[in-house]
């Protein structure tokens, strides 16, 4: 099928037409496209179909024999330079537009339900049809030119979804945060590709690779600054990826609407910078250093992640942080150069992840009732809990994500995760420990994630009097000192616009979303199947709508059968699994001879460990954040616990968990600094600057226009119209003039 | 009047004359047309600037072979026979692109003051003088033509400047004039120097003055005398400050004039007299003009965030965005040159739109400082889609062509020949740099005017969005940057030949030497 390949350019241009449409029917003909509305959700679902459709069909023709094909045509010619665009497809682009398409698709249906109040309805489709129009541009491009456009494109694309709120002054801000620390990798690339460009005067892939492998073979180029090339070119991937120093965006990131949040921030976006590094893969692989460096990177952002999740207070943050641990993981797998597993765990995490942000969604959709619609209320565990008998699909749906991320056993990443796990014992033991160790702490914040938001009671009605606060043991400790601060009552923008603090009023005022919230649009679900009443009482949260649920549903299918596409079978043949077949030319470094020969009997002991590790995890989540009335039954272990440890560990314990409260919640430290070194000072410098431009440069010219005027004004009164003045000045000139008269004949002398 | 004079010496059809002299004729009919508001001006004004736009278009579709290095539809009349100066006008692929661009920036400008009503008749006539002085100086090949049209210009120009604007507006007016009159005072000797050097009669044909040599010394002091005048025009730092204030106080379509086109002259004469006359000495001077563009785009972009007033903050934008054309200039790479004429036509629609949305969203709020803005997305959002997708465009975003004229820029650095190893590394770095510095400075200007909550009680709480003339005249400049970002081909092509025209003089010297 030479013709699937021929057309499939036309990949990333399918969903275009609608942001188009979209974007010039809202500037011509607000009113009419406004009125439309819902129609225009159908054809963005509808075109990210077809290219589902389309890349299933390729990724089956690239498993059925794997081959790359690549089509060109010239963007620019002139006669010395030109670039090109082109689509290149391989086993790693038909995975990845697979991703984008699935998640795109449930999140698109998601999202019509969960956006259907907002003003910006509209604006949202158009955002997130040209979100994958860039995303699928980006992984079918054939050259880094291309790369590096289509790398910005995405990147425009968070910034406007992240800043989508943009009345809120933190969605404001965390949206310029994203775009600048991801311009600082979008610099270290164009730089790095520039770089790459002058040594190997080509930007398309394949090419690369092989001329970039001579030089390095013949040793024909400069060490060190072949090194740095690919040093800066790995520096987008951290940006993108929210690697270790440059993760300060992904958390904040989560100001965006959720659906976004499942689709940009954690499952594809994101990956972005997995795909680039797992792109330039046989480039990296020539310079040991990086490699080392992106493994290096990688484990820190795993445990850096892990250990921030561990105490946030916001559901979405909480996942943010995961997200950034878990794609930690993947860049660790690709620094230790097993390709395979950390694709695996791409897909694996992206769909759980993408689970985990819808069903938080849902969550914060049946909270938002309940607290109103600020992201400090709605988004904070504090305030949730007990929410499994309010919202039972959704908690079923979590419950999926939460042990898959985990890696529970049958669940998709365990497969994925437990590979890295492996890899990492043969590459170094340290990072083989951390990496295990994490995993532990990875089931921990995620079960805590689960049971403050869905186990014990509900605490918005509790938090008023006793609540839980004198109740449960160790997570008050924990929620110590902030807990007052989250639950005052006094919420800054009610004082503002003195309201009064009726419950009900305040949710409909609060609201910027509902109190602009259009009079006619059609309020009733996409699909009915349950008939919910329109009386919505708020003392409790309820379900959200069907076509939430639904969408929920179809992707918890992909974390419990989604792992089976890199599980082996071994019964006929070596590598019988598909993620194998697709990536037959696949690197590898830890596996030199085995060719994925898979052993059970080295499988099984590493299994069983990782997973001891996570029910560990699970285990001491479960013992601190059970609330006790709901837990008659570990009353007397608990009791038992408390009773052996003395007083003095018990404190040294508190101070321990505040230790690590502080670290979680202050973000470690690190956005401080860089606000408080990167921010000022550049702030300062731009203060002096604009003072040395005010007070010197323009200091000088005004001056000179001073003294200049100061000059004429004395001479009139110096020149009071005497002759003998005048006459002074007419013999000056003429002297001038002699002069002027004789240089050139000064010149001609000198030039003899 | 003027053509009493004229000999004809050619059997063409005049046309650049035409094109030239038109605005300006048309435009003494203004001060006859009857007094009734300032509908009947302003309509006729835009008339005529369409007639032209069209008439230009005309002529270069027609007329204008593109893949021809050479001047077309030359034309050269002698006007003052003793002094031996001619009315000579030509166009080839450089000046192409910024005559086009002239008349598409001063129609828009002229739809965009459209609100003028103090004096308005004087206002569009000086509108339509500049017109024709600046489709004048892209169209001579005169030297001395190109000077006194570049001297005829500044009228208009100061005018609107004293005239039409804010408080300061004298003062910044004042400055203006003293600043570029300082320069001319270069231009002026290096013209005169370079047409009196040598023969008995002065030669000021730019042909034939680009195939001749100076001694060196000469050629490097006439070399400085232009580069003050056009450092001064485009700006290049340490000579810019007239820029952020008369920026900060003219009218808004002054500004779409000034930003979008005069800034560009500066380039242009770079170009065309420092590179193709002063070869030898622009070899020279090509490193400096590297590291003065370099700090250029670094010290602009960091003077940025301090201003407070939107305009000026606009103003320092176009600055740090100017280095980008003079490191292309300074690179001697035709891929370093075509980049610096593409980022001339794309500065200009971009800073053109920047500065029209500025002076609209002031007309509605009244406040011209950043910090006094804040929640104008609700109010005005028609206005705040566009300001962000152009500031986007300002900041070289892919798919808008400020990217594809930066990208060029960067590949003309590495590619360039003449640089030092250690250079063409820590030059791209500083560059990227301003990559960095300039959403920092663009995107908190959109958070400060439009993102965030804010009550609008009294007076100024209700606003209009932006109407359709004002859409009309943000669409026609969003597209061309669109397409020039999609399909760079489009400017790049006009200009391509004559790139290689240009550089080919390079290359041969170096033979020589």
């Amino acid at each position: 099928m030479e013709h699937t390949y021929q057309y499939s350019w036309i990949i990333p241009f399918v969903p275009l037409p609608v942001p188009m449409l979209i974007g010039v029917g809202l500037l011509l003909f607000p009113t009419a496209t406004k009125n439309l509305r819902r129609i225009w959700a159908f054809p963005s679902i509808f075109l990210l179909s077809i290219v589902m459709i389309f890349s299933v069909d390729l990724s089956i023709q690239q498993i059925n024999r794997s081959s790359i094909y690549q089509y060109i045509w010239s963007w620019t010619i002139n006669n010395y330079f030109s670039f090109e665009f082109g689509h290149f497809i391989d086993p790693l682009t038909s995975i990845m537009s697979i991703l984008i398409t699935t998640v795109g698709i449930l999140v698109l249906f998601y999202s019509d339900n969960y956006m259907s109040h907002d003003q910006g309805y509209l604006r949202f489709f158009a955002y997130m049809s040209f979100f994958n129009t860039s995303m699928l541009g980006l992984v079918t491009s054939s050259n880094l030119i291309q790369i590096y456009i289509f790398w910005e494109l995405v990147g425009m694309c968070s910034y406007l979804l992240i800043g989508f709120w943009f009345t809120r002054p933190s969605a404001a801000s965390a949206c310029q945060k994203a775009f600048v620390t991801n311009r600082v990798g979008d610099f270290g690339l164009l730089l790095g590709i520039l770089g790459i460009y002058w040594t190997t005067g080509s930007f398309e892939f394949r090419d690369l690779f092989e001329i970039f492998n001579n030089l390095i073979y013949n040793k024909e180029v400069h060490f060190l600054f072949v090194t740095l090339c690919a040093f800066l070119l790995f520096g987008g991937a951290v940006a993108k990826s929210a690697q270790f120093p440059l993760h300060v965006w992904l958390p904040d990131a989560m100001e965006g609407p959720t659906p976004i949040s499942a689709l940009i921030h954690a499952a594809t976006m994101v990956a972005a910078g997995i795909f680039l590094v797992a792109r330039l893969l046989p480039l990296f692989i020539a310079i040991p250093y990086i490699m080392n460096l992106i493994s290096l990177i990688g484990i820190i952002t795993v445990l850096l992640g892990a250990t921030l999740a561990l105490a946030q207070k916001d559901i979405k943050k909480g996942l943010a942080y995961s997200t950034m641990s878990q794609l930690g993981y993947m860049m660790l797998a690709l620094g230790m150069g097993s390709y395979r597993a950390a694709l695996f765990h791409l897909i694996t995490h992206a769909y759980s992840k993408a689970l985990l942000f819808l069903g938080s969604g849902s969550i914060i959709h049946s909270m938002e009732a309940l607290v109103g619609y600020a992201p400090d209320k709605s988004q904070n565990m504090a305030l949730m809990g007990g929410l499994r008998k309010h919202v039972p699909i959704t908690k079923t749906a979590f419950l999926l994500g939460t042990l898959s991320l985990c890696g529970i056993p049958p669940l998709a990443c365990f497969w994925s995760k437990d590979e890295i796990l492996n890899d990492s014992w043969l590459y170094s033991p340290i990072f083989a420990i951390i990496a295990s160790f994490t995993a532990g702490l990875t089931a921990f914040y995620m079960f805590r994630i689960y049971l403050l938001t869905f186990e014990g009671y509900l605490n918005v009605r509790f938090q008023n009097y006793s609540g839980k606060k004198g109740n449960s043991f160790y997570s008050i400790s924990l929620w110590g000192k902030e807990e007052q601060k989250s639950i005052k009552k006094s919420f800054p923008l009610v004082a503002l616009l003195k309201m009064n603090n009726n419950e009900r009023e305040r949710t409909s005022f609060f609201s910027k979303k509902t109190s602009r919230m259009d009079t006619h649009v059609t309020k009733k679900p996409f699909l009915t199947i349950f008939p919910f009443g329109p009386t919505k009482t708020f003392f409790y949260p309820h379900e959200s709508d069907n076509t939430m649920l639904f969408s929920m549903l179809i992707l918890v299918l992909f974390p419990l059968f989604v792992g089976a596409i890199g599980i082996p079978f071994n019964q006929e043949g070596n590598n019988l699994d598909i993620l194998s077949k697709l990536l037959t030319p696949s690197i590898n470094l830890l596996h030199p001879n085995s060719n994925h020969f898979f052993d059970w009997y080295e499988f099984l002991p590493n299994a069983t460990f990782s997973v001891t590790i996570t029910f560990f995890g699970i285990f001491i989540a479960a013992f601190l954040y059970k609330p006790f009335y709901s837990s008659f039954q570990n009353w007397n272990g608990l009791n038992l616990f408390t009773k052996r440890v003395n007083k003095s560990q018990r404190v040294l314990r508190d101070k321990i968990i505040n230790l690590l409260y502080d670290w979680s919640y202050n973000r470690a430290y690190i956005d401080a600094f860089y606000a408080l070194f990167l921010t000022q000072w550049i702030r300062g410098l731009a203060q002096l600057t604009h003072l040395f431009d005010r007070r010197v440069i323009d200091g000088i010219t005004n001056g000179v226009g001073i003294t200049s005027f100061f000059f004429g004004e004395g001479l009139k009164y110096v020149a009071g119209s005497r002759i003998s003045f005048y006459l002074l000045v007419y013999l000056f000139y003429v002297l001038i003039f002699f002069f002027i008269g004789v240089t050139p004949i000064i010149i001609q002398f000198i030039r003899g | 009047m003027v053509r009493v004079y004229l000999a004809f010496t050619t059997n063409f059809f005049p046309w650049l004359t035409i094109i030239v002299v038109f605005p300006i004729a048309t435009g003494f009919f203004i001060f006859f047309l009857p007094h009734r508001g300032n509908k009947v001006t302003r309509g006729y004004t835009i008339y005529i600037c369409v007639l032209e736009l069209l008439l230009t278009t005309y002529a270069f579709c027609y007329h204008f072979e593109l893949d021809d290095p050479l001047i077309q539809l030359a034309e050269d009349y002698k006007w003052i026979d003793f002094f031996g100066f001619y009315w000579r006008l030509g166009v080839d692929g450089l000046s192409l692109g910024p005559i086009l661009l002239t008349g598409f920036i001063t129609t828009l400008a002229t739809l965009a003051a459209w609100p003028v009503t103090r004096n308005s008749r004087l206002f569009y006539f000086l509108m339509l003088a500049m017109y024709s002085g600046q489709i004048g100086s892209f169209a001579s090949r005169d030297l001395l033509l190109f000077f006194i049209m570049w001297e005829f210009e500044l009228i208009p120009v100061y005018l609107l400047l004293s005239a039409w604007g804010g408080k300061k507006r004298l003062y910044s007016a004042t400055k203006f004039i003293l600043y570029t009159a300082g320069g001319s005072v270069f231009l002026l000797i290096g013209v005169l120097g370079i047409g009196l050097y040598g023969s008995n009669e002065p030669t000021l044909n730019l042909e034939i003055l680009a195939n001749r040599s100076y001694p060196v010394a000469l050629e490097i002091l006439f070399y400085i005398g232009f580069l003050i005048a056009f450092a001064v025009k485009s700006p290049i730092i340490p000579l810019h400050t007239w820029l952020p204030d008369t920026h900060g106080e003219a009218h808004y379509s002054t500004c779409m004039l000034l930003a979008g086109i005069l800034l560009k002259m500066g380039a242009y004469g770079l170009v065309r007299i420092n590179m193709e006359l002063l070869p030898h000495a622009h070899s020279l001077f090509s490193p400096w003009l590297i590291i003065v563009g370099t700090m250029q785009i670094i010290y602009a972009a960091l003077t940025s965030p301090g201003q407070r007033n939107l305009k000026k903050r606009i103003a320092y934008s176009s600055v740090s965005h100017m280095g980008f054309i003079i490191i292309g200039i300074g690179s001697i790479t035709d891929t370093g040159l075509s980049g610096a004429i593409l980022q001339i036509i794309s500065h200009g629609f971009i800073s053109a739109a920047l500065f029209f949305l500025a002076g609209t969203s002031y007309d509605r709020i009244r406040h011209g400082y950043l910090d006094e803005m804040g929640g104008l997305a609700i109010p005005i959002p028609k206005i705040f889609t566009l300001f962000s997708i152009l500031s986007m465009a300002s900041l070289a975003l892919p798919g808008m062509s400020g990217f594809v004229a930066e990208l060029i820029v960067f590949f003309g650095i590495i590619t360039s020949q003449k640089s030092f190893l250690i250079a063409k590394i820590l030059i791209p770095f500083v560059m990227a740099i301003g990559m960095i510095l300039t959403p920092i400075y663009s995107l908190s200007m959109l958070r400060q005017m439009f993102y965030g909550y804010k009550l609008f009680n009294g007076v100024n709480s209700y606003f209009f969005d932006s109407g359709p003339r004002e859409l009309f005249v943000l669409i026609s400049i969003l597209l061309p940057v669109l397409g020039i970002g999609i399909y760079p081909d489009l400017v790049l092509s006009l200009s391509v030949d004559k790139v290689e025209a240009i550089l080919s003089n390079f290359f041969i010297e170096n033979f020589h030497e």
